[in-house]
């Protein structure tokens, strides 16, 4: 009586979604300076930078920008000495903005359409740590219609209604062999939605001086009725039942900024951020199975994010009456605490660089490119729930362009 | 400066940007105080690759010796030869494969020998009067580093006919059994300089009594056991050879014996015939092995260990006693064979052989300042459950990913598991960093 019972556990996916997911990406001249803006009026991007700041805005808007990135991570297993790399995929954040308001009223409407949260990342079936992601690709877009309206000549306030509209397609390998096959592979894919709000304040001392304080809310993002599919061998088909649905909930965390900018010269502004970032509902990531099988049961992995931050600095200088230079940088710090860090986004405090500029094709047209650099610091991580022990490294590269109309 | 040539300089940017990777910084790669440019490895089955009850083409290629020399060829290793049987004869000697599982979860194994390496069977004498039969297979004539033979004890390895009774061993040797009379193992073994070896004899010694039940085999002497590995390392470092040697495992911490239980066959016989309340097995009287050996009939309990290959078939069938027609098993008159049962006392005397020879191992490891394996320790972890790489491992049957269709020896993955562990000995012993391999790489049981 060879009795056996397959209680394969801990085949079953489970995702983080970390602060690399978050992807400050939100407009080209606010990227040239380091991702500054919460007190800063640069164009329609306000928006998203700072909801309260619209009604200050000189002109009206409708512009877009798409910042295509390249997340170059790379993995080498605990006393090995073969670097894992991942495959050269290029995720396309955009924004896109509308701002509108009669010129002498005290209001300004506006609409943006941004990605603040995403990941793509694909190490491929044959890397160490297959069995725990061999590729993730998650997308965000948020819809914010927004109102603003400036109380006085010094201050003005503004907020937004947030619906985001996420998908997630994670796959994983299945330890489970047969003849043909070294593992099994499981895939999670859905669409989920989320709500939430922008709001935020910006005072001008007519001084030089320009200060930002925003909050942008929590979005959880529910997934109903996402597809879990399982590839495994035959005789094990019934305890994988494939199709199967699942549901998951994702929590994006909320931030609060400050910004500060300071006009010094005719030439010169300088801005100043600091983002500080609630992880912390981020506790446990849960898969909610539609069918349970000995072999595949729910599961819950705790995460236990802590809050983050990030500080951010930039220049402009206008160079000419067509040219604008923009320089910038920062440092944010990463949610995910030691033992928890995983190849979905193998986060670690990261310090960042940019450029930009803008070229003045016309009075009412603007084009403008930016550069982002991003070093992820190496990490050294057995992870607690995969025991997946190694460093990972990476490096992100984000240009990106915009085409601004104003009038 | 002209918009155009912004746009160079950002096309020219974008191209760049395909072409950078973040450099991870590895460990320095040495060989430190050791010499791997000859490296043999000494065993039995499992340095030999066997697998799933056989020595198949497959087991060989992922032996633990094997993964380990591919390691070492980062810091000077050199070409690492296997006996391998030919493609044409992959199956070897025949193993067992996972054809199914029944509607209960049970699993349903089959035979694959279709493409086998067996010669023949001969009759090989073992005394005046008596043979015994040996299976014998095609012959290895190339080059070897892997001298890995199933079956072989520590008692074997200085005998000079053993190359006559171990189908396994006669394939290496010119000679055709019963023509085997002048080479012995350990002498085979050394005769080609080597410049690193690893040692893992000692299993069988133990694990033949055990995995008969107690029933077949003995169990080799201490004192025995201490002075034949004294022996043999002495000349395997007879010429300033370092290596590498391990302990040997728990024999209980294999699912041989944890797979069936009393309770799961009582369970099934209880589903037929619910007044049954008991199994009877035939049990050794005293772990003192002083004494003389006696078994009783007694009510089974959960410490009886039975064993993998134990035909649950057996049970209820009728057996003629001095009582009558009795069904096997369920009366004191009829228990389980000793064979099929390693009982407490059992466990107790195997497991005081263990201690001493992995003492032995131990004392003569520090003595000649080898590095150790210390594999008793690893499989009783396993035994516990390991996580590696996200996959989740343990020391169950088929589900546990480590041990390989016959209960005893392991899969590809647990080879892996095995070689990473002598590679982190030999590291620490020598100062050498040769990588170690990906666990994640190798398979577990093949499910069909």
């Amino acid at each position: 009586m060879r009795k056996i019972l397959l209680l394969m556990l801990a085949f079953l996916p489970a995702a983080v979604f970390a602060q690399g997911f978050q992807v400050n990406l939100e407009g080209q001249k606010q990227i040239g300076m380091g991702h500054t803006g919460t007190g800063l009026l640069l164009d329609g991007s306000s928006v998203f930078f700072n909801p309260g700041a619209v009604a200050m805005l000189p002109e009206n808007y409708i512009q877009g920008g798409i910042s295509p990135l390249w997340f170059k991570s790379g993995f080498v297993p605990t006393g090995s000495n073969v670097q894992y790399n991942t495959a050269n995929k290029v995720a396309t954040p955009f924004n896109a903005y509308g701002v509108w308001g009669p010129k002498a009223a005290r209001w300004k409407v506006g609409l943006g359409v941004y990605t603040p949260y995403g990941g793509l990342t694909d190490w491929g079936n044959t890397w160490a740590g297959k069995y725990v992601l061999t590729s993730l690709d998650l997308k965000t877009i948020f819809f914010q219609p927004t109102f603003s309206y400036k109380i006085s000549d010094m201050i003005s306030i503004g907020a937004g209604f947030v619906y985001n509209h996420g998908s997630v397609n994670l796959k994983r390998a299945i330890p489970l062999a047969d003849a043909n096959n070294p593992s099994g592979e499981a895939e999670l894919k859905g669409g989920g939605t989320g709500y939430g709000y922008n709001a935020g304040v910006f005072i001008d001392t007519k001084k030089g001086l320009t200060i930002g304080v925003t909050y942008r809310s929590k979005v959880d993002t529910k997934l109903n009725d996402g597809d879990a599919l399982f590839t495994v061998p035959g005789s094990l088909k019934g305890s994988f039942p494939s199709p199967n649905t699942f549901k998951a909930q994702l929590p994006l965390a909320a931030t609060t900024s400050i910004g500060f900018g300071y006009t010094s010269s005719a030439k010169w502004l300088l801005a100043l951020d600091a983002n500080y970032v609630q992880w912390d509902v981020y506790k446990e990531l849960a898969f909610d199975y539609a069918q349970n099988t000995a072999a595949l049961q729910d599961t819950r992995s705790p995460r236990n994010y802590k809050n983050a931050v990030s500080l951010r600095a930039g220049a402009q200088y206008k160079a000419s009456n067509e040219f604008t230079l923009r320089v910038g940088g920062g440092y944010a710090s990463t949610p995910v605490k030691d033992g928890y860090v995983t190849p979905e986004v193998p986060d670690a405090n990261r310090g960042f660089y940019t450029a930009g500029l803008t070229y003045k094709a016309s009075r009412h047209f603007d084009l403008d490119v930016s550069f982002e650099y991003e070093h992820l610091g190496s990490r050294t991580q057995n992870n607690i729930e995969s025991n997946l022990s190694g460093t990972f490294k990476s490096n992100v590269y984000i240009p990106g362009v915009a085409l601004v109309y104003h009038w | 400066m002209k918009l155009n040539n912004y746009k160079n300089i950002f096309l020219v940017g974008l191209l760049t940007l395909a072409a950078c990777k973040p450099s991870v910084e590895t460990p320095v790669l040495t060989k430190g105080s050791a010499d791997f440019s000859r490296f043999i490895s000494v065993g039995n089955s499992l340095t030999s690759g066997f697998a799933d009850g056989g020595l198949y083409r497959e087991g060989q290629l992922n032996s633990f010796p094997s993964i380990v020399a591919q390691q070492m060829q980062a810091v000077g290793g050199g070409n690492f030869a296997q006996p391998l049987f030919s493609e044409d004869k992959a199956d070897g000697s025949g193993y067992i494969r996972l054809d199914k599982f029944n509607a209960d979860g049970t699993p349903v194994t089959v035979n694959q020998s279709t493409n086998n390496a067996v010669r023949g069977v001969i009759a090989v004498p073992i005394s005046a009067t008596a043979t015994t039969n040996v299976t014998v297979y095609t012959k290895y004539t190339g080059d070897i580093n892997n001298y890995g033979v199933p079956g072989i004890r520590l008692s074997d390895a200085t005998n000079p006919l053993y190359g006559n009774y171990n189908g396994y061993f006669e394939r290496l040797l010119p000679g055709i059994t019963p023509a085997n009379t002048s080479t012995s193992y350990l002498d085979f073994v050394t005769a080609k300089p080597y410049t690193f070896f690893s040692n893992w004899l000692g299993n069988n010694d133990a694990l033949g009594y055990a995995t008969s039940g107690g029933a077949g085999d003995v169990l080799t002497p201490k004192a025995t056991f201490t002075a034949l590995y004294n022996q043999v390392i002495t000349k395997l470092t007879a010429g300033g050879q370092k290596g590498v040697v391990s302990t040997i495992p728990d024999v209980t911490a294999i699912p041989y014996f944890s797979t069936v239980t009393i309770g799961a066959i009582l369970a099934g016989v209880q589903k037929v015939n619910p007044a049954a309340t008991a199994l009877y097995v035939s049990a050794r009287n005293t772990a003192d092995d002083a004494t003389g050996i006696s078994y009783t009939a007694r009510v089974a309990t959960a410490a009886d260990l039975v064993t993998l290959t134990f035909p649950t078939s057996k049970i209820g069938t009728l057996v003629s006693t001095v009582a009558g027609p009795l069904p096997y098993g369920l009366t004191p008159l009829t228990p389980i064979e000793n064979q099929y049962i390693l009982d407490p006392n059992e466990v107790v005397l195997v497991r005081g052989y263990v201690d001493a020879y992995n003492t032995t191992i131990k004392a003569a490891a520090a003595s000649k300042g080898l590095a150790l394996v210390d594999m008793y320790t690893v499989l009783n972890n396993i035994k516990k459950g390991v996580i590696i790489d996200g996959v989740s491992l343990n020391s169950s049957f088929i589900s546990g990913g480590v041990f390989s269709l016959d209960g005893v020896h392991l899969t590809p993955r647990g080879y892996a598991i095995v070689a990473n562990e002598f590679i982190k000995a030999i590291n620490a012993q020598y100062g050498s960093t040769i990588p170690q391999a990906e666990v994640s790489a190798y398979r577990g049981v093949k499910i069909p």
